[in-house]
């Protein structure tokens, strides 16, 4: 057995790893075909403020955070549809804004400490058992609806407005999408961090659209790049002592560029 | 045929936005097996008013009913296929053969947690045969000319067997000869297949000989059952102004 594979966090950290790599993939692909990438930066620091309310009134982060994104991607859903605002200027407001409350909240509540730094980039030390079983129980919810709604989820990404006249509930659905990221997003914190979550979930993906292929090998190889940006990660970030979210986004950046190279028209 | 319930009953249609009539007024029948072609100035409401008909855009006065029911009350999305102006356009980097493209006129035929059937596959291979795009399935769709992107988009509407087809300007940014096989294909489709089919096209010339009826929108309209008059009616010169003379000259030019 590998000497990482000895520890018990380390066990624990690659679990919640390859989950996590699994969810931030397979939802990442359809909101990169949809142009909505920012939205999982956007939400991630969302995320983050659930985080400093749970460190500062000691609730769970994790769950705490959950609740927060998921509460913030409904927001930005109404505002974009009721006021028909433009999309990125609703994500910019979130963005800064709910970092702006997070920090606030950190602060007022003297949580400004190593725990907060884990949540930001990443840590393989961090996942406890607890942890695990939130993140595979929501995982497994989260899988499912993405799997079931797959088709439909990628004919709105190629043409929503012919999806709507072909009868598909085009609305229901991109809430249950931007809920279903909202949620993945929360638990990835843990591991990849919130400012680094999101170029799991797009990187992948944009890696994978270089290979030109039709959408199921497109999905399979955006797939493959994040379980091996998360693997290569994590070891990384144990030999070298790491926060494990930058190891992982460098992992999937090199993945990037030899992509791009090597399918330069 | 006319004795049969219409598959769109429209009655009075007007539609408002900001004081501005866009549509006042509009009445009109779409029977089975009809073949219309719409046409009008830029501006003129053409694709407000089939935006109205595939319940993109609410209408803001007047009745609008598909076989027989009201917009609201109406489901069987799947019997109208929609072929929006943008189809020839697509990003380039879209992760999706012609069969994905097509299949994806199957989505809300399929029920929930169901493989994809034998009528399925039937279906997406028949439309794709249909529109002569069989060949080109395992094909990137962002690698395909204008014209093939075209009837891909035609055959993704048609693999949920649609009765009526809906098309606004299927041919823009399509070359000459392209858009001749289109109309062809387009004309089988109602002949052989029994679909009625309607759409937008400012090429009126190349296909007035076809078309069954001709409507003309310039915010009220004009429906002509005799299209080879109607293109030298003066009620209609009034309502497309200059432009109706030089279609009607464009028309013998071909």
């Amino acid at each position: 057995m590998l000497e990482i594979f000895e520890y018990e966090f380390m066990q624990r950290a690659f679990l919640a790893g390859m989950i996590i790599a699994v969810l931030a993939s397979i939802s990442g692909t359809f909101i990169v075909l949809r142009r909505y990438s920012m939205i999982s930066e956007t939400l991630a620091h969302s995320a983050l403020v659930g985080v400093a309310v749970g460190l500062v009134a000691g609730y769970n982060p994790l769950w705490m955070a959950v609740i927060m994104a998921v509460i913030s991607a409904w927001l930005i859903e109404y505002l974009r549809y009721s006021f028909a605002l433009y999309s990125d200027a609703v994500l910019a407001i979130f963005l800064s804004g709910s970092l702006a409350i997070a920090v606030i909240i950190v602060s007022l509540g003297g949580a400004f400490n190593n725990s907060l730094f884990s949540y930001l980039f990443g840590s393989i030390l961090a996942v406890s058992d607890e942890d695990l079983i939130t993140i595979f129980t929501f995982g497994i919810v989260c899988l499912s609806v993405l799997l079931i709604f797959a088709k439909e989820f990628y004919f709105i990404a190629y043409d929503e407005e012919v999806a709507k006249t072909s009868g598909i509930k085009v609305r229901l659905l991109n809430f249950l999408l931007v809920s279903i990221v909202a949620i993945i997003i929360a638990l990835s914190i843990r591991v990849v961090g919130s400012l680094l979550i999101g170029a799991l979930m797009v990187i992948p993906t944009v890696s994978a659209l270089q290979y030109r292929q039709g959408f199921v090998k497109t999905l399979l190889i955006s797939l493959f790049f994040a379980i091996f940006s998360v693997a290569s990660g994590m070891t990384l970030s144990f030999y070298m002592s790491l926060p494990s979210g930058a190891t992982i986004v460098l992992s999937v950046l090199v993945i990037f560029i030899i992509s791009l190279v090597a399918n330069r028209r | 045929m006319k004795f049969s319930l219409p598959i769109f009953d429209v009655k009075n249609l007007y539609f408002i936005v900001d004081n501005q009539e866009i549509l006042s007024n509009v009445s009109f029948e779409i029977f089975a097996q009809d073949y219309i072609a719409i046409i009008g100035p830029n501006g003129g409401g053409k694709t407000t008013l089939i935006r109205i008909l595939l319940g993109l855009e609410k209408e803001t006065k007047g009745e609008v009913r598909i076989f027989g029911k009201r917009i609201k009350d109406f489901k069987e999305w799947h019997k109208i296929g929609y072929v929006p102006q943008r189809a020839s356009h697509v990003d380039a980097s879209f992760p999706a053969t012609t069969e994905d493209v097509v299949k994806m006129g199957r989505t809300s035929k399929r029920k929930l947690f169901s493989k994809e059937s034998d009528e399925d596959r039937i279906r997406v291979e028949d439309a794709m045969r249909k529109m002569d795009v069989y060949h080109l399935k395992d094909k990137m769709i962002g690698t395909l000319s204008g014209g093939q992107r075209q009837r891909v988009m035609c055959a993704r509407a048609l693999a949920s067997r649609p009765e009526i087809l809906i098309l606004d300007e299927p041919n823009t940014g399509v070359d000459v000869s392209s858009q001749q096989r289109f109309y062809e294909l387009l004309r089988e489709l109602n002949t052989k297949e029994k679909i009625t089919i309607v759409f937008i096209t400012h090429d009126i010339g190349v296909i007035a000989d076809d078309i069954a009826r001709l409507f003309t929108i310039n915010q009220k309209a004009v429906i002509c059952n005799n299209p080879k008059e109607a293109l030298s009616c003066e009620e209609m010169s009034e309502l497309y102004g200059i432009d109706a003379h030089l279609l009607h000259n464009h028309k013998h030019e071909h």
